[in-house]
């Protein structure tokens, strides 16, 4: 049973990970993504990494949507413009990828920038439908210029790490994952300095924050530009995984995917993130499996993508319903239960 | 094409083709207002809930065989019922919660309708059964595609006649009162949940002859509710609680449509209307008749 | 199949590493796998569907023969419901659990993979050997098929005014290019070329366009159904004279006939028989009729000829007694000429590169429900 952990500095107190348990568990994490590689089979290294590509976007997307209160329905976009960024400089320069990476985060960002503009003459239902438009509009540019292959696509040469071509899921899991928690560990500290907090209170009441000092829009823009920058990385990833990027690749439902994540993991939490991305990947391969044991007719196959689309649905309306704060509340609640066991409050 | 100076007779083809279909994205949005004047709910599955009745209509008239008018009716009434059930289900839970968990609910059912569809009808595209007449209607000179005559002939009828229920019938009053002022509403004694179901159905009844018109020409498919990002413009430029607004934004956006596919290619067409979008978000949030939303602290 | 084309540069990253997998051969009587991203949901099931049975009927054919040199030919179907991610997801699990030596699926990022690869895609891009060593075309490419389309018409009325109507995606796009430049050539006139975005629901202004315009003939790519039959009908009743054409997926004759009285005079180019065909002996049709009485889709066809082809590749590499790899298989399938398919095509084939570029033109027949041959069997050259 613990109560609390009895803090002596603010260094303790701000500190991520705050108990001797919790970096004892966090080591042993490390310890276990090192490992699973070597243990895992394709698939699963597959599967590893594509949740690593989403927990980046939805970290990006929490950091706008869930601390800073500016639903955006344009994350599949800026994921686009990082992703056709990597793609174009690898053709084109050949440029190492971490450069391209950080290009693809940086145009993203300028584009989630431009997009952020209208925030201060609209707030809320309407900002989200304006990223609509920056999702339609971002679509448009993709398919129609020349510089983007138009609607066939590009196709993207794989990541060169010293000479060795990361064309296996097993290798890109060195980069991908590294990265992402790379990212994850930034958003967690971003949440501890000025900036993070500023966001925190636009998203509690704007108005009030304004009148505390923050200058709203500079913030406003900063949270967007943040936002994509993640999004923008996680494309450039999201590019050298696939190894193709095709208009088609970004579609809004993608960016309505990563909202669902937030929202089912937990808006405002990093953990959330994590979470969400987890779960929202994993249920079509939990379904597959349903499926497949349950005792019914052969050609159940042919059930699982609609249904696979309405548990996707469902799963929405019914954490909005049931359990607003997302997986992150649960997980949140069971650790209090194993705190204060043997008591109950 | 541009023989004697400007082609004037492409244009007003194409306009009133504009304009036809701008009917039915004036219908559409008419659907959404009502929803969103009394609930205050942004309804994005407005264009899957077009897609459910137009299916619907096919189960009724092709699958059951039942005669034209016969399925109609079924179709609007069962409508209806999904909005009525849609509301007590998923938007009663959601009273009092930000509008933008709402709006993710909306989503949500989006998911779900496409999902449902898609289980019992297959993906595959289909076209419904013919009943409307096929000969092009001549006005002038103009030639318009019979569909969209008389699509957009039930359009101006079906508006018409909410428009002159809304002003008379009681309980649109109590729509309105609900709208403008829930509490005030409930201490007149109006029952305020009886006219949140009476929104969602009516709604859902308007979208549902909307769908079976849209379906009617283009067919329907798994993927009709995209008809609704279109009308989500609407919306926004005409104002998201007016009706006149949905109106007047229909016509624009369907003649904006119809222009940038005829004179910049097809393309062009979502391009143009989202473009739209952003200039009146720039200019004028609140739409063309939209009442400014005062934020109170 | 958009799509399905691009799918898969993964497939090539992926692949690479069954390259590791798929050293030299193996001991005798292993089984040889097919594997198979098919969009058995979703907006193009209608064709996956058909795809899946086609493949499976003659891997059973096969395996009842005592398989390929006594070895068991296994199919591997995953769905992927046609989203990108899918797919690559289920080549993935495929090529993960079993060692795969073809596979149906298409991907454009195909370099250095050791797969025989062939796909539901028709796509230009792909009929590249140089760029795309290890895939190749069952049938002619887009290309190819709205040139025999053009040929065909350059035929019939020389100097004819010729639309296109395409959708705006990568399927639809695909041979619109090249297809013009062609035109040119043959002496025919490109009236206009229209590009509908897609989902889109009302084309009164489209057809005002092409009324304008007045082509003799309008040609249909990057469709399954809509929205062609709405073009048909208001063109028909505006009294316009074009005829209408499609290519490969709008040619099923389910789907045709899907269009009502639309449907009539409707031509389109073909690479395979259609299943109800009696008009020469083809002893793979009429045991394709024996196995599934009712109607197969050009999808089903489709499939069974790639399987068919698959095998004999497979069957000429091990007589060679070389080992199975993708260099070795698609240099067999390359060896294949004048090879008689049973009827299904109606020439004795030769694959020089990627594609098999014969068609033959059809148009429907409404009062018997029927498409029916209006040419010869064509070949186009590259």
């Amino acid at each position: 049973m613990r109560i609390g952990a009895a803090k002596e500095s603010y260094e303790a107190d701000a500190a991520l990970f705050d108990t001797r348990a919790q970096r004892g568990w966090l080591v042993v994490l490390a310890a276990a993504l090192a490992a699973f590689p070597f243990v895992a089979d394709e698939y699963w290294l597959y599967l590893a990494c594509l949740i690593a590509i989403n927990i980046a976007s939805a970290t990006g997307l929490n950091i706008l949507t869930g601390y800073t209160g500016l639903v955006s329905l344009g994350q599949a976009a800026f994921m686009g413009l990082g992703a056709y960024t990597v793609a174009i400089l690898e053709t084109t320069l050949g440029t190492p990828f971490v450069l391209n990476l950080l290009a693809g985060g940086v145009v993203a960002a300028l584009g989630g920038i431009v997009v952020g503009i209208p925030s201060l003459r609209v707030k809320g239902l309407y900002l989200a439908i304006s990223t609509i438009a920056a999702s339609v509009i971002a679509h448009f540019l993709f398919a129609n210029l020349t510089l983007t292959g138009g609607t066939s696509g590009l196709s993207v040469p794989p990541a060169r790490l010293f000479g060795v071509a990361l064309d296996t899921s097993f290798r890109l899991y060195w980069l991908i994952v590294p990265v992402a928690a790379l990212m994850l560990l930034a958003a967690a500290n971003l949440f501890r300095t000025r900036i993070g907090r500023a966001f925190i209170a636009i998203r509690d009441r704007d108005i009030s924050a304004e009148v505390l000092g923050i200058p709203l829009l500079r913030y406003k823009l900063m949270s967007f530009g943040l936002s994509s920058f993640y999004a923008g990385v996680a494309g450039g990833l999201w590019a050298y995984f696939f190894r193709v990027v095709t208009p088609e690749s970004f579609p809004l439902i993608m960016s309505i995917f990563f909202l669902a994540a937030i929202i089912v993991g937990g808006m405002g939490t990093i953990l959330g993130s994590i979470l969400g991305a987890v779960f929202m990947t994993l249920v079509p391969e939990l379904l597959k499996l349903v499926v497949g044991w349950l005792p019914l007719s052969t050609d159940m196959g042919l059930v699982l993508s609609p249904v696979r689309t309405i548990v996707f649905g469902a799963l929405i309306v019914g954490f909005l319903i049931f359990e607003p704060h997302g997986l992150a509340e649960i997980w949140r609640r069971v650790r209090r239960y194993f705190h204060l066991w043997p008591f109950r409050t | 094409m541009n023989d004697s100076g400007f082609d004037w007779l492409f244009l007003a083809e194409i306009s009133l083709a504009g304009l036809g279909s701008g009917g039915l994205l004036a219908l559409t949005g008419l659907a959404f207002v009502i929803i969103y004047k009394a609930t205050r709910v942004v309804n994005l599955a407005i264009g899957e809930m077009l897609m459910m009745a137009a299916y619907v209509f096919f189960a009724f008239a092709a699958g059951a065989g039942l005669p034209i008018w016969a399925a109609i009716f079924g179709a609007v009434l069962a409508s209806g019922a999904l909005g009525a059930l849609v509301e007590r289900t998923m938007i009663r839970p959601m009273l009092g919660e930000s509008p933008i968990s709402t709006f993710m609910v909306t989503v949500g059912l989006a998911s779900i309708l496409v999902g449902i569809v898609e289980l019992v009808w297959t993906a595959d595209p289909r076209r419904l059964p013919e009943f409307m007449p096929t000969d092009p209607v001549l006005l002038g000179q103009a030639m318009v595609a019979p569909k969209v005559f008389y699509g957009f002939v039930v359009t101006a009828l079906l508006i018409a006649a909410v428009l002159l229920v809304f002003r008379f019938w009681r309980g649109a009053v109590a729509l309105r009162a609900t709208a403008s002022d829930q509490a005030a509403a409930y201490s007149m004694g109006i029952d305020v949940p009886r006219v949140f179901s009476l929104a969602w159905t009516a709604a859902a009844m308007i979208a549902a002859v909307a769908g079976i018109v849209v379906g009617a020409i283009g067919g329907i498919s798994s993927t009709m509710g995209v008809f609704g990002l279109s009308v989500l413009v609407v919306v926004i430029v005409g104002g998201l609680d007016s009706v006149a607004g949905a109106l007047l934004g229909g016509l624009l956006v369907g003649l904006v449509e119809a222009w940038a596919g005829a004179y910049l290619g097809g393309e062009y067409k979502m391009l143009a209307t989202f473009s739209l979008l952003v200039l009146v978000l720039l200019l004028r949030p609140y739409g063309l008749f939209g009442t400014h939303e005062i934020e109170r602290l | 199949m958009s799509i399905q084309r691009r799918t898969l540069m993964s497939l090539a990253a992926a692949a690479t590493a069954t390259a590791f997998a798929t050293g030299p051969a193996h001991a005798q009587g292993e089984d040889i796998v097919l594997g198979g991203s098919i969009p058995m949901t979703g907006v193009f099931a209608f064709a996956g569907i058909g795809i899946n049975a086609g493949i499976s009927d003659y891997v059973k054919i096969v395996n009842d023969a005592g398989g390929i040199k006594g070895r068991k030919l296994r199919y591997v179907p995953e769905d992927t419901g046609y989203k990108v991610d899918a797919s690559v997801a289920a080549f993935k699990k495929i090529t993960g659990a079993n060692k795969v030596n073809l596979y149906y699926g298409d991907s454009t990022g195909f370099a250095k993979t050791q797969i025989l690869m062939a796909g539901a895609s028709f796509a230009t891009e792909i009929n590249n050997p140089q760029k795309y060593p290890y895939q190749f075309l069952v049938g002619p490419d887009y290309t190819e098929m709205v040139v025999i389309l053009l040929k065909h018409i350059a035929a019939t009325k020389p100097g004819a005014k010729v639309a296109f109507v395409y959708s705006d995606s990568e399927f639809g796009r695909d041979p619109i290019d090249e297809s013009r430049a062609e035109a040119k050539k043959l002496g025919l006139t490109v009236a206009t070329e229209i590009m509908t975005p897609p989902g889109s629901v009302d084309v009164s202004g489209e057809v005002i366009k092409l009324r304008r315009a007045d082509p003799d003939f309008t040609i249909f790519h990057g469709y399954v159904l809509a929205p062609i039959p709405e073009f048909v009908t208001q063109m028909k009743k505006l009294g316009m004279k074009s005829q209408f054409m499609g290519t490969f997926w709008t040619m099923d004759n389910s789907m045709v006939m899907k269009m009502g009285e639309a449907a009539e005079g409707f031509m389109g180019v073909m690479p395979f028989r259609y299943h109800y065909e009696t008009d020469a002996k083809a002893p793979m049709l009429d045991k394709i009729r024996q196995m599934r009485p009712e109607y197969q889709s050009n999808a089903y066809m489709q499939g069974f000829l790639t399987a068919m082809l698959m095998t004999e590749a497979t069957k000429r590499t091990l007589d060679a007694g070389k080992p199975l790899n993708g260099k070795n298989l698609k240099a067999a399938l390359n060896s294949i000429a004048n090879f008689d398919t049973g009827g299904i095509i109606g020439t004795p084939i030769t694959i020089k590169g990627n594609s098999i570029p014969v068609g033959r033109i059809y148009r429907a027949d409404t009062k018997t429900q029927k498409m029916v041959p209006a040419s010869d069997w064509i070949t186009v050259g590259k």
